[in-house]
C-alpha cells in the first residue's frame, strides 16, 4: 500500500514496529500527556464495564449518597474510603470524575471519526479530481465554517431538546466535518503532485484506486495531528454544554454538570469543582501537546518525502 | 487585482450572512408539528382565539419562501419580531443587553493585546531561552482551561478566598461609574481573555522570530542600533499586522464566547438573554440573538479580512 514511498522516507528504515524505539524518541511531555489520555480512556471503558456488571468491580457507586444513611458526611475531605473527598451529596468525587470521562470521549470520539471518514475521502476527492466541484463543496464549507459554532450549537440543542448522549455527539460530528474536509483538501493538494502519484497515474492504475491506495493514507497523518487538537476544542464546547444544563443531564454525571452542581455548593467546597476542572484542563492540555507534535512530525515527514 | 479581491470576499460575505439566516429560519421552521406549538409557551395553547390571532398575526398561512423573504426584510429594518413569552420585541432586548456584551468583548480584546504583545515579542527576542520555554508551557496550558472554568475558578480565588471583587451582577457606567462598572467587569473580561491571550502570545512569537531573522535586523544590528529600539522598530511593526488581524478575528468570536461567561457572572449581556431564552424554550427570541450574534460575528471576521489587506502592502501587491 505505501511501499513506493517509504525508501525515501528515513524512518521507516528502521526496524518496523519497535514501540520501544518509538517511546524513547519521545519528548518527556508527550509521555506524559500519553499517559494522561491512556489513564482517561481506561477510566471511561472501566467505568462502562463496572455499569455492565452491575458495578462489581472495586469503585465507588457514583450515585450513591451515603450520608442518607448515616454512612458518611456530606463534603468529606479526601481520605481512603473518598480519594478525592465527596461533593454535597456526599457522593464521591473520584468515582463520578471517572463516570464523566465517558461522555466527554464518546463526544470527542464521535466528531472525530465522523471528520477522519467523511473528511478525508470528501477532502481527497475534491482535491484530487478537482473542477467544478472543489469549487462548489469549498464554498459550501467556506459558508459553514463562518458560522459560531457554540452559538448555532445552543440553538440547535436547545430549540430540538437534543438532550441524550447519542444525538449531541452526532450534531456535534456533522457540524465538525468541514474544518476535516479543507485540511484533507489542502493535504491532497501537496500530495497529488509527487512522483508516486504520478506512476501510478501512468500505469494507469484507476482514479478511485488511487484516492484510496496512495492519497488517502499520505494525508492521514495530518488529519489525525488536526483531530487531537480537535478533540479537545470538542471536549471544552460540550464541558460548556454540560455545564449550561444543555448535554447529558443529571444525576449521570459529565465534567460539565458536576462543575455546574458545585457552582451551587462553592462556599461549602470548591472540591467538586475543582477535580472536574483539572481533569478537563489536563485532557485538553494533553491532546494538545500530543497533535501539536504529530503535526511536527507530520510535517517533518513529508519535508523528507 | 485588489479590487477583484475585494469583490470576491463581499460576495462571500453576502453569501455568508445569507446562510446564516436560512441556517436561523429553517431551524424554527423544520420544528416537527405546527411551529406556533413551538413559538407559543403551553399555557397559552389553550386559547384557541388566541392561537388563530397570533397564526394571523405571523401570517403563517403563507408558504415558507414569502415568510423567509419577509422575516430577512423585516430583520434587516430591525425587526426581529417579539417574545410570545414575555411579550418584549426581540430587537428591544438586544438593544437593552448588547452594551455589557460589547464591553467585555472590548474590554478582553485589550487585556489580551496588552499582555500577549510584550509577552511574545520578549520570548521572540529571547528565543529557546528558559523565560521562552516557561512561557510557552504557561500559554499551552492557558490556551487549554475552559473559559468557564477560569471564571468559576476566579469567583472562588478572588471573591471566596480573598473578598477582593463581587462574584456577579454589574454596575453600569451611567450609574455608579468607571471604576464600579471595571470591579465587575474584570473578572469575566479576564475568563474571556485567557484563550485569545494565549494564543496571539503564541502567534506573535512565532511571527516576530521570522521577522528578527530578515536582512534588514541584522543590517540594524550591524549599524549598532540597541536591541530594545530594534526589537520596537523593526520588528514589532511588520508583526503587529498580524496581531491586529488576529485580534480583529478574536473579537467576533468572543461576543459568542461571553454567552457562558455572562451566565456564570450573572452579567445582564445578550448571553444570559440568549440563554433565558434557552430555558424558557422562547424560540423566537433564540433564533432572533442567534442571527444577531452569528450576523455580527461574521461580518467582524470579514471586516478583519478588509483590514489585513489594507494594512499589509504585501498582500495587496498580490
Amino acid at each position: 500500500m505505501s511501499g513506493q514511498q517509504e525508501p525515501s522516507n528515513p524512518r521507516s528504515t528502521r526496524t518496523p514496529g519497535s514501540l520501544r524505539t518509538a517511546l524513547s524518541e519521545m519528548p518527556l511531555g508527550i509521555k506524559l500527556a500519553l499517559t494522561w489520555m491512556l489513564f482517561i480512556i481506561g477510566a471511561a471503558i472501566y467505568t462502562r464495564l463496572d455499569r455492565l456488571l452491575g458495578q462489581a468491580l472495586p469503585l465507588q457507586d457514583p450515585f450513591y449518597q451515603p450520608f442518607l444513611f448515616g454512612e458518611a458526611k456530606p463534603v468529606e475531605g479526601p481520605s481512603s474510603a473518598h480519594i478525592l473527598g465527596t461533593d454535597v451529596l456526599s457522593r464521591d468525587n473520584f468515582s463520578r470524575l471517572l463516570h464523566g470521562s465517558w461522555v466527554s470521549l464518546m463526544v470527542a470520539a464521535t466528531v472525530v471519526s465522523f471528520g477522519v471518514t467523511v473528511g478525508a475521502v470528501i477532502g481527497a476527492a475534491v482535491g484530487y479530481i478537482r473542477g467544478r466541484w472543489e469549487a462548489i463543496v469549498m464554498a459550501i464549507l467556506d459558508v459553514i465554517i463562518a458560522f459560531p459554532a457554540l452559538v448555532l450549537l445552543l440553538a440547535l440543542v436547545s430549540i430540538y431538546k437534543v438532550r441524550n448522549l447519542t444525538m449531541i455527539a452526532l450534531v456535534f460530528g456533522v457540524l465538525g466535518i468541514p474544518t476535516y474536509v479543507r485540511i484533507a483538501r489542502a493535504s491532497t493538494l501537496g500530495v497529488a503532485s509527487r512522483e508516486f502519484v504520478q506512476a501510478a497515474e501512468a500505469i494507469g492504475t484507476r482514479r478511485t484506486a488511487i484516492l484510496f491506495r496512495e492519497i488517502i493514507p499520505n494525508i492521514l497523518p495530518a488529519l489525525f495531528a488536526y483531530a487531537l487538537i480537535n478533540a479537545g476544542f470538542v471536549i471544552v464546547i460540550e464541558g460548556t454544554l454540560s455545564y449550561l444544563g444543555l448535554s447529558v443531564q443529571v444525576p449521570e454525571p459529565t465534567w460539565g454538570n458536576m462543575i455546574n452542581e458545585g457552582r451551587r455548593d462553592i462556599r461549602q467546597t470548591v472540591l467538586p469543582i475543582f477535580w472536574p476542572g483539572l481533569f478537563l484542563t489536563l485532557t485538553v492540555v494533553s491532546l494538545n501537546q500530543l497533535g501539536d507534535w504529530l503535526q511536527q512530525r507530520v510535517a517533518v515527514r513529508s519535508s523528507a518525502l | 487585482m485588489l479590487g477583484k479581491v475585494i469583490a470576491l470576499r463581499m460576495v462571500r460575505l453576502i453569501a455568508t450572512l445569507f446562510a446564516v439566516s436560512l441556517i436561523t429560519f429553517l431551524m424554527v421552521e423544520q420544528l416537527p408539528g405546527d411551529p406556533i406549538l413551538a413559538i407559543l409557551p403551553p399555557e397559552a395553547l389553550d386559547d384557541l382565539e388566541n392561537i388563530e390571532r397570533i397564526r394571523k398575526e405571523l401570517r403563517l398561512d403563507d408558504s415558507v419562501v414569502t415568510r423567509y423573504f419577509r422575516w430577512v426584510g423585516d430583520a434587516l429594518q430591525g425587526d426581529l419580531g417579539k417574545s410570545y413569552i414575555t411579550d418584549q420585541p426581540v430587537s428591544d432586548a438586544i438593544k437593552d443587553r448588547i452594551p455589557v456584551t460589547l464591553e467585555l468583548a472590548f474590554l478582553a480584546t485589550f487585556l489580551a493585546a496588552l499582555l500577549a504583545v510584550p509577552i511574545g515579542a520578549f520570548c521572540a527576542y529571547r528565543e529557546g531561552s528558559r523565560v521562552d520555554r516557561i512561557m510557552s508551557g504557561i500559554t499551552t496550558t492557558a490556551l487549554s482551561i475552559p473559559g468557564f472554568v477560569a471564571g468559576i475558578f476566579f469567583i472562588w480565588l478572588f471573591t471566596l478566598k480573598f473578598n477582593w471583587l463581587p462574584s456577579t451582577g454589574w454596575n453600569r457606567i451611567s450609574d455608579k461609574g468607571l471604576i464600579a462598572n471595571l470591579k465587575t467587569a474584570i473578572l469575566p473580561a479576564a475568563s474571556l481573555a485567557l484563550a485569545p491571550l494565549a494564543i496571539n502570545a503564541r502567534l506573535i512569537r512565532a511571527d516576530m522570530i521570522g521577522t528578527l531573522k530578515e536582512d534588514y535586523v541584522l543590517s540594524a544590528r550591524a549599524k549598532g542600533l540597541r536591541d530594545r529600539y530594534i526589537l520596537m522598530r523593526h520588528a514589532l511593526r511588520p508583526s503587529s499586522l498580524t496581531a491586529v488581524t488576529v485580534f480583529a478575528l478574536q473579537f467576533g468570536g468572543l461576543i459568542g464566547g461571553t454567552v457562558v461567561i455572562e451566565t456564570i457572572f450573572a452579567l445582564p449581556g445578550l448571553g444570559t438573554r440568549l440563554i433565558s431564552g434557552i430555558y424558557q424554550r422562547d424560540v423566537m427570541m433564540i433564533q432572533g440573538i442567534t442571527l444577531f450574534i452569528a450576523s455580527v460575528y461574521v461580518i467582524v471576521n470579514a471586516a478583519a479580512d478588509f483590514l489585513y489587506l489594507a494594512l499589509d502592502p504585501r498582500i495587496r501587491r498580490r
